[in-house]
């Protein structure tokens, strides 16, 4: 199997090669294109993002021009290192299931989900996964929602079937109650410290995890889907406006030596788990009201304005093979 | 919403320029009549090359047509805004402003019946079948020139026509897309009669009034403590006819404290004339007795939930997604058996969980594909439902969810009734059309053999869909 770069490469040679005018004909008809198409050839430099549920790639140094699609279906994607990890969707038959794959696109790892895909994350060193499903179909916006959130080690194979299972302790006081609910984990460069979210009795946490203790404990008040920076210094997260969702999400960053937040300058709502395209920004995609995303990124110190990266995509990872 | 989104999702897109009567030298055939140019450009555009089957070109500011490698445009409008039956269209493309641009022959025009490809997802291996008739050939084209074909026959009004654009020729030719802006960008011209009051003879002054055809017009996901299901209430104030629920009628739990509370105040204004169906949060009271106490016999048999009656030349099914909807059970058995004793030649069915939809929050319920099949069966025309807090309309599709233009039945979900709005996942195939920021109704007008369909916006929105369907 051709890894998913170099096929990427030999249609880019193809399309050079195929027919003696190709090359005169791209060279004075495009030349943009040709500039860009070669840049990606030279760095390899990859971002990947979904295309209405469809695996693809983008020329990190050119997000917006050609894009490239797999012929794979995910509703939740997410690539790190030399791992993808994708979120089937829904089949009338199966239910949904994570499937991890290697960067040439060949399945590595199923693991059987019931629910509706939702959140995906892949540690920065490709070991750990994690995902999280809506049990019965809900939004964050509702009450009573129920998600349920797992991880994978590949390097163990070992399934958390669900972070429930772990022990919480909340503002300090060890927690027993059964409405607990968790989604969007992030890790840390160790593999094991984690950050995620925890609700219960209608309040929504930033929560610190130990994955080998099986402990989580919380931090913060009204901070959803955490993003870990690159550095891991800092956390990208959501917070319902005026903590109430139904009033939406504004885009943050927290500081986690002075647990100080700044929000950055997108205004729109953002209901997604945002990603760190390097240490200075942050990637996450907004939907218009006919359903189509686009993926943006506003610096992460909250200046600047938020600029399109990639028109009728979602699910964007960070730039891999850089 | 802020305009940079706007601008993201293509802001070029639009009309024009109305009446604009400078571009067509117009050849008119009714001296009663003065002709209007409506002129839009792309809603989509991108082109596809078989050297590369796998990428999508959709945001380049260049539209490529070639025999080798072989490259295809493809071209979507929406046409809106017209008040009289088209004339004339033509299609205009600007050729690219860089050497190589233009070529000996610039490509043929052809109809495409797909018009839900995606401007950014659209590679050679995915491409829409190029499958309709051919509407015109451009000759010899130079670089940085305008050139247009007439393609009036694939313009019939309002709506979306999807124009692809091939070639047999290995010098191919490049045109400007719509991200090269609007100065560039390509032009659907549209040239419409515009009827002057003139007089008509009036010959038959008999008694015989027209009778206006039934309307039918609801939606689903409808009251709780928010302000949505008054903004829809009060377009029920203006729309006579019947009104129809998909399910969720009130939240959370269907109590009978919470229909007084939050429905009787907005929707139950309108009780009198409503057919209901039930939904989950129903359900939420056991046996959802608040729903069927609160609608009595306009239900349906208490604690059974389907039911159907007549509106003029339709048939109008109301079923309960909330209990066994399996092949032989009794609903779909008594579903078969209503629709083997109707005499309507039109049907329409609605219930509450979706078979199709693109929502993220709640799958596609795979469970109503036997009442589904029965109504296929029994060439019903419409289905409507709820469940997701939005609006959504699919192509006319058997029950596997493919397009039938011969007898497919068309899927609305119309969750918009008032309930906070849920996001769209994976946008499904067939999907037309879709919004989740406008609370508002749906409104049927069921003519004798055919339908028009029409989002109502609440006031202050402006979003619209609506068309016509002739019954099969």
């Amino acid at each position: 199997m051709l890894t998913l770069r170099n096929r990427i490469l030999i249609a880019l040679a193809a399309a050079l090669v195929l027919g003696g005018v190709a090359v005169v004909y791209v060279v004075r008809s495009a030349p943009a294109e040709v500039a860009d198409a070669a840049s990606a050839v030279q760095t390899g430099a990859r971002m990947q993002v979904l295309t209405n549920g469809v695996l693809s790639t983008v020329s990190a140094n050119d997000t917006r021009g050609p894009r490239s699609l797999t012929d794979r279906k995910c509703d939740r994607a997410y690539a790190a290192r030399d791992t993808v990890a994708c979120l089937v969707p829904v089949d009338a038959l199966t239910g949904t299931r994570l499937v991890v794959m290697n960067s040439a696109l060949q399945e590595q790892k199923t693991v059987p989900l019931t629910g509706f895909p939702n959140r995906l994350r892949i540690s920065a060193s490709g070991r750990m996964v994690s995902w999280t499903v809506f049990i019965d179909g809900h939004s964050y916006a509702t009450t009573g929602f129920s998600t349920r959130t797992g991880i994978l080690d590949r390097s163990t194979g070992r399934v958390v079937e669900s972070l429930e299972e772990f022990s919480a302790v909340v503002d300090g006081v060890p927690h027993g109650a059964a409405d607990v609910n968790y989604w969007g984990v992030t890790f840390a460069a160790d593999d094991n410290r984690f950050y995620a979210t925890l609700s219960t009795g209608g309040k929504r946490y930033l929560v610190e995890g130990d994955l080998a203790a099986r402990t989580v404990r919380t931090l913060k008040e009204n901070m959803e889907c955490p993003s870990l920076s690159p550095d891991g210094s800092r956390i990208a997260y959501k917070s319902a406006i005026e903590g109430d969702p139904k009033k939406g999400w504004r885009l943050s960053v927290l500081d986690l030596v002075s647990l100080t937040s700044v929000p950055l300058a997108e205004v729109s709502s953002v209901d997604d788990q945002a990603v760190w395209l390097s240490d200075q920004t942050v990637g996450y995609g907004l939907q218009r009201s006919d359903g189509v995303n686009d993926v943006w990124s506003v610096p992460a110190d909250g200046g600047g304005v938020p600029s399109l990266v990639v028109e009728g995509a979602n699910s964007p990872s960070p730039v891999v093979g850089a | 919403m802020p305009s940079r989104k706007a601008k993201a999702a293509g802001a070029v897109a639009g009309v024009l320029s109305v009446a604009a009567a400078t571009v067509i030298a117009v050849v008119s055939s009714a001296p009663v009549a003065a002709a209007a140019t409506n002129t839009f450009t792309p809603v989509a555009d991108t082109y596809v090359d078989n050297s590369s089957t796998g990428t999508n070109y959709g945001t380049s500011g260049q539209l490529g047509v070639d025999n080798s490698p072989v490259k295809r445009i493809f071209l979507r409008f929406t046409v809106s805004g017209l008040t009289a039956p088209v004339t004339g269209a033509r299609l205009r493309l600007h050729t690219d402003d860089v050497s190589g641009s233009n070529s000996p022959a610039g490509g043929t025009l052809k109809a495409v019946s797909s018009t839900t490809w995606s401007e950014t997802g659209t590679t050679w291996a995915n491409q829409p079948a190029v499958d309709g008739a051919t509407l015109g050939t451009l000759g010899a084209v130079s670089r940085n020139a305008w050139y247009e074909v007439d393609v009036t026959s694939a313009v019939t009004g309002n709506g979306t026509v999807s124009i692809a654009v091939t070639s047999t020729n290995s010098d191919g030719a490049d045109y400007d897309s719509r991200e090269s802006g609007a100065a560039t960008a390509p032009q659907l011209v549209i040239t419409s009669d515009t009827p002057t009051t003139t007089t008509q003879p009036t010959t038959t002054p008999t008694t015989t009034q027209p009778t206006a055809d039934p309307v039918l017009v609801g939606a689903g996901d409808i009251a709780d403590s928010g302000s949505g299901d008054t903004a829809t209430a009060n377009l029920l104030d203006g729309i006579p006819g019947t009104v129809f629920t998909t399910g969720d009628n009130v939240y959370t739990n269907g109590t009978t404290a919470e229909f007084n509370s939050y429905y009787n105040p907005t929707w139950g204004r309108h009780k009198a004339r409503t057919k209901p169906s039930p939904g989950n949060h129903d359900y939420n009271t056991s046996g959802a007795t608040g729903y069927y106490s609160y609608f009595g016999a306009q239900a349906g048999p208490s604690g059974r939930g389907y039911y159907s009656y007549d509106l003029g030349n339709w048939h109008v099914v109301s079923l309960n997604s909330e209990i066994t909807k399996s092949a032989g059970s009794p609903q779909e058995q008594w579903l078969r058996a209503d629709l083997a004793a109707n005499t309507k030649p039109c049907t329409l069915a609605y219930w509450h969980k979706p078979r199709f939809t693109s929502g993220s929050n709640h799958a596609p319920d795979t469970t109503a594909g036997p009442l589904v099949q029965a109504l296929y069966d029994y060439n019903a025309e419409v289905i409507v439902t709820g469940h997701n807090h939005q609006y959504e309309r699919f192509a006319p599709m058997n029950p596997s969810g493919a397009a039938d233009g011969a007898r497919g039945i068309r899927h609305f979900v119309a969750g918009m009734g008032g309930a906070g709005f849920y996001s769209f996942g994976t946008i499904a195939a067939n999907s037309e059309a879709r919004n989740n920021n406008t609370h508002g109704v749906l409104k049927f007008t069921l003519h004798a053999n055919s339908y028009d369909w029409q989002f109502v916006p609440e006031a202050g929105k402006t979003y619209a869909d609506s068309g016509t369907n002739a019954c099969h």
